[in-house]
């Protein structure tokens, strides 16, 4: 352990103690340890036949877990350094075969540093539940606005910073999984999401919408896997997970929808959707929010409405003046705002009485890991700290509200509620 | 398929049921051993003959018709980790190793009739450190002998693949393994182990090939106090690392009841870090196979910083009859000792371009160094030649009496090297030195026909990738070897032209030998790329040969 220590010491003295260690000295360093520990069946700087080992220059230089989960338990033939290398060393190698040998020289910052403070031991309990011991895998949307995005080292929005946090509070090293969400017909978020869980790609999946339906509907039956950054290539399109049943955690933000209005000019004080009457009105197709502008609107509001489709584009439209006030996702209205530096949208302070508590979702099998999840969860929200990760990610934050769970939207809920 | 399958369930279950009573001893006694050389319908020890001459008085296949060499099976080893299995073959039998399993094969048509599995932790790679291989069974008294990757020795039912017994040598996680093929002489198995890249302390050991009880071992470091010790002048714990593996089998003379082992390097490199001659590191050891007691010993690099292991096959030759063992060691120089008392006779170059020393004083008997050593040794770079490749490989040579004549596959590689101060950590590589290849211009290997006491050469046959394989020389005027990129090959032996060549499918690393039934000559050799040079070259030419380890037999085709 004394060793551990003074290495770790030296280690942080290479990471923040600028130059005691030069780049060529960290290349040398590293090519030692590769030297040591892998040229022999990797070849020298990492060059070898590739007949019967791996080629370590086509190793994915964006997939560390991989590395890390492959040289620590063994892979195939080669066997398991695990109990052999030190973290320090394993994060020096892998920045060695992410530069390609010291051939496309990357940066090493402290992203590529494992958690190098003496943490707890996890509890075994915890990690029997683990995909991968001392880490906790998350399921983000690459895609998912100011919920959640891939960086170039880890991520940003709500979603992730929320799984960092969990992953910190539970003393594990958080891994994510990158998944696309496509907006096609024939794909269900919800349905992708069980998939996931089910096929074992994640531990945990934030951003999970409590809603009565997608609490029950889906565990019987299967369904395809999204695109994911770590997807074999032995996995086809067609091929389909049997669902298993999910627990969530305890709602760590709800998802609203509000009035949105083109310029300051434009803003009024509403308290139904119907009061927008007078402006001309944006609806969102085939959105939740676009039916109820539909359904709530007065006859003349309705008749007068531009009808668009859904995306990204949507608000943007509102910004060249194709319309001045749509009832949208506060998300949706977050990203644009994100997005676009120069903008002269007002979300205004309406909110519809309809919206989503967010939570973190898991296998009911993996229920226990709620005993941390949840503790977690309700401290953040008591102390702040949520509400100040939504501000990081740029979102307008808004607590989780009663009923936790949203029930079956019905027809009269449509019709009426504001 | 299913009538096979059938019979052999039938015949396992009757075992079973202890219908089968185990017949008497099986003979492979210690006088077939002794006449394997001269008896071509059988194959009992490595090297073909205790003398390892590998040479075949069959001439049936000979220049004249080579050309119509074809296969006549071929057996898959389902393993794709090199393959330097040395055949052996008795009773219908022939029997060939991987790193994880043992094969009975019917010799004439391939047919296997048994396979028994080797397991070993999955730890265990570490601590090889030039590629996952096993060079071969012995054969005695109705059971086989094998090592096995996680250092243990194990005999088996040579009939049925039953295990008899199964002895631990050494616990392999401080970086000792076995590849070695057993040496059976004046009824003692006897072993070697590996690991000279890991700060072992190498060793030698005997046992008995009836219940597995080990003899005796003896260290190719001796303990401070033992004679040679004094050779290790560190005054430290040197010793204790020092390496000295001997994981190629050794030869022996009957007449004289001396078994001669091949000693490997020093570890780690650094050879400023251990001043003195660091006996018995690459050296030649004479030892009395009862006891394991040295009777003299050679050494060919005294304080190498090299890594020219110097556990090279020990080939027996009777010149100006004289009888002697012979070596084509790493270093690059090949030697002739009297078998009788280790006096040198002579050390001649065997590749152009030797830089760490001029010649070996035969007075002596020692390396006359040049400043590429004496630099290597104070930490300065040097590049010398031969690399730690050697001027060969592992890969055994070939003689062939009736022309004294040594057949050897040559490297021409150099190495770029400096000495750096070594850590040692158990089972990891202990190296103390960092290195890079001086890659020639044009070929980097040759198969090369020289005299052993003069060095010269008679004829040369350039490759551009080296051959890790072993040469085969036989009566009908042929030496066969194999090429890292799959050919089979056969050699006009007096003018080296090349007369035929056989894709094998995989590369060649592994030991071709030859054979006779009921009047058909075969030859056999393990196809499998691996070994020391494709793993630690770069060498990009053999990214499209295929790994996959498969048992090819040849015989002319009318």
């Amino acid at each position: 352990m004394i060793k551990k220590l003074a290495l770790s010491l030296c280690f942080l003295a290479l990471l923040f103690g600028a130059p005691v260690f030069a780049q060529d000295d960290l290349l040398k360093k590293e090519e030692q340890l590769f030297n040591q520990f892998c040229s022999h069946c990797h070849g020298k700087h990492m060059v070898n036949p590739g007949t019967s080992s791996f080629d370590l220059r086509k190793f994915p230089k964006d997939d560390k877990p991989r590395f890390y989960e492959s040289v620590s338990k063994g892979r195939g033939d080669m066997p398991a350094w695990g109990d052999v290398l030190f973290p320090e060393e394993l994060d020096l190698l892998w920045h060695y075969v992410k530069s390609r040998a010291g051939k496309e020289p990357t940066a090493f910052d402290s992203s590529d540093a494992s958690d190098v403070t003496e943490s707890n031991e996890p509890e075994t309990v915890l990690s029997s539940l683990l995909i991968t011991p001392g880490t906790l895998t998350a399921c983000l949307a690459k895609n998912g606005g100011v919920m959640s995005s891939r960086r170039s080292k880890g991520g940003a929005g709500l979603d992730y910073q929320v799984a960092l946090a969990l992953a910190n509070g539970m003393g594990l090293t958080l891994a994510v999984e990158w998944y696309e969400s496509e907006q096609e017909e024939e794909s269900s978020p919800v349905r992708e999401s069980y998939a996931m869980l089910a096929y074992g790609v994640c531990d945990i999946l934030p951003g999970f919408a409590l809603y009565e339906t997608s609490l029950s509907a889906f565990y019987k039956t299967r369904a395809a896997l999204p695109r994911w950054d770590n997807r074999p290539d032995t996995l086809t399109r067609e091929f389909q997970v049997d669902l298993q049943p999910l627990s969530v955690s305890d709602p760590y933000a709800r998802m609203e929808m509000g009035v949105v209005f083109r310029t300051p000019e434009f803003v009024r004080p509403i308290t139904r959707v119907a009061d927008l009457e007078g402006l001309h009105v944006g609806v969102e197709q085939g959105t939740l929010a676009g039916v109820l502008t539909l359904r709530q609107g007065s006859a003349t509001l309705t008749s007068e409405a531009t009808t668009l489709n859904p995306g990204p584009d949507f608000l943007w439209k509102m910004e060249q003046g194709e319309f001045d006030a749509a009832l949208v996702t506060v998300g949706a209205y977050d990203f644009h705002k994100k997005q676009n530096a120069i903008s002269t949208l007002v979300l205004g302070d309406y909110r519809h009485s309809i919206g989503f508590n967010l939570s973190v979702a898991m296998l009911k099998s993996n229920r226990d890991l709620l005993d941390q999840i949840d503790p977690l969860i309700n401290t953040m929200i008591a102390d702040g700290t949520m509400a100040a990760l939504a501000d990081k990610s740029r979102l307008t934050y808004s607590e989780p509200r009663q009923p936790w769970v949203q029930t079956r939207l019905t027809m009269q809920d449509i019709m009426m509620r504001q | 398929m299913q009538v096979t399958h059938l019979i052999k369930s039938g015949i396992a279950s009757a075992f079973a049921l202890g219908l089968f009573v185990s017949e008497p001893a099986l003979a492979q006694s210690a006088q077939e051993l002794i006449d394997d050389a001269s008896d071509p319908s059988t194959i009992l020890t490595y090297g073909m003959g205790y003398g390892q001459t590998r040479h075949s008085p069959l001439n049936a296949i000979n220049t004249d018709n080579v050309s119509k060499l074809r296969p006549a099976w071929t057996y898959s080893l389902s393993d794709k980790r090199g393959q330097e299995s040395f055949p052996l073959l008795y009773d219908g039998m022939m029997y060939v190793t991987t790193h994880n399993a043992t094969v009975a094969l019917d010799p004439v048509s391939g047919r296997q009739l048994w396979k028994t599995a080797v397991e070993y932790p999955a730890e265990t790679p570490r601590v090889a450190c030039c590629g996952i291989v096993n060079r071969g069974v012995a054969i005695y008294e109705g059971k086989v002998f094998r090592t096995t990757l996680d250092a243990h020795v194990v005999a088996m039912d040579a009939k049925t693949g039953e295990e008899i017994w199964r002895v631990k040598s050494i616990d392999f996680k401080a970086g000792y393994s076995m590849t070695v093929a057993p040496l059976l002489a004046d009824g003692v198995l006897i072993v070697g182990i590996s690991g000279g890249e890991y700060g072992i302390r190498g060793y030698i050991e005997g046992y008995d090939p009836d219940t597995g009880a080990k003899l005796w071992r003896t260290y190719t470091i001796p303990a401070p106090g033992e004679e040679g010790s004094e050779t290790w002048k560190d005054g430290g714990d040197a010793w204790k690392r020092g390496g000295a593996p001997a994981w190629l089998t050794g030869s022996y003379d009957v007449e004289l009841n001396t078994v001669y082992w091949g000693v490997g390097n020093a570890a780690s490199w650094n050879a400023g870090l251990r001043p003195g001659d660091n006996l018995y590191t690459s050296s030649i050891l004479a030892l009395d196979p009862q006891t394991g007691s040295i009777k003299w010993h050679y050494q060919t690099s005294p304080n190498d910083p090299f890594d020219h292991d110097g556990t090279n096959e020990l080939v027996h030759a009777t010149i100006d009859g004289r009888d002697v063992i012979m070596q084509a060691s790493r270093n690059g120089f090949f030697y002739v000792l009297d078998r009788a008392t280790g006096e040198l006779i002579a050390a001649n170059k065997f590749v152009d371009k030797v830089n760490w020393a001029d010649s070996i004083d035969l007075e002596t008997g020692r390396p006359v160094d040049t400043d590429v050593v004496r630099g290597a040794r104070a930490g300065e770079q040097v590049t010398y030649w031969p690399s730690a490749f050697g001027g060969k490989n592992w890969s055994p040579t070939a003689y062939n009496p009736d022309s004294q004549t040594v057949f050897i596959n040559a490297i021409n590689v150099g190495l770029n090297y400096k000495a750096v101060e070594p850590q040692y950590r158990p089972g990891v590589f202990y190296f103390g030195a960092e290195f890079s290849f001086d890659w020639p211009e044009g070929d980097r290997g040759e198969l090369r026909a020289i005299d052993p006491m003069t060095g010269e050469v008679k004829w040369s046959s350039g490759v551009a990738i080296p051959r890790l394989g072993a040469v085969l020389s036989t009566a009908g005027d042929l030496v066969f070897t194999g090429a890292s990129t799959g050919e089979f090959e056969a050699f006009n032996s007096a003018t080296g032209e090349k007369l035929w060549e056989y894709n094998t499918g995989s590369g060649i690393v592994g030991q071709p030998v030859t054979w006779e039934k009921d009047g058909t000559q075969y030859v056999t050799v393990v196809s499998g790329g691996g070994a020391v040079y494709a793993l630690f070259s770069g060498d990009e030419r053999l990214a499209e040969v295929p790994a996959g380890g498969s048992v090819w037999t040849f015989a002319l085709v009318e």
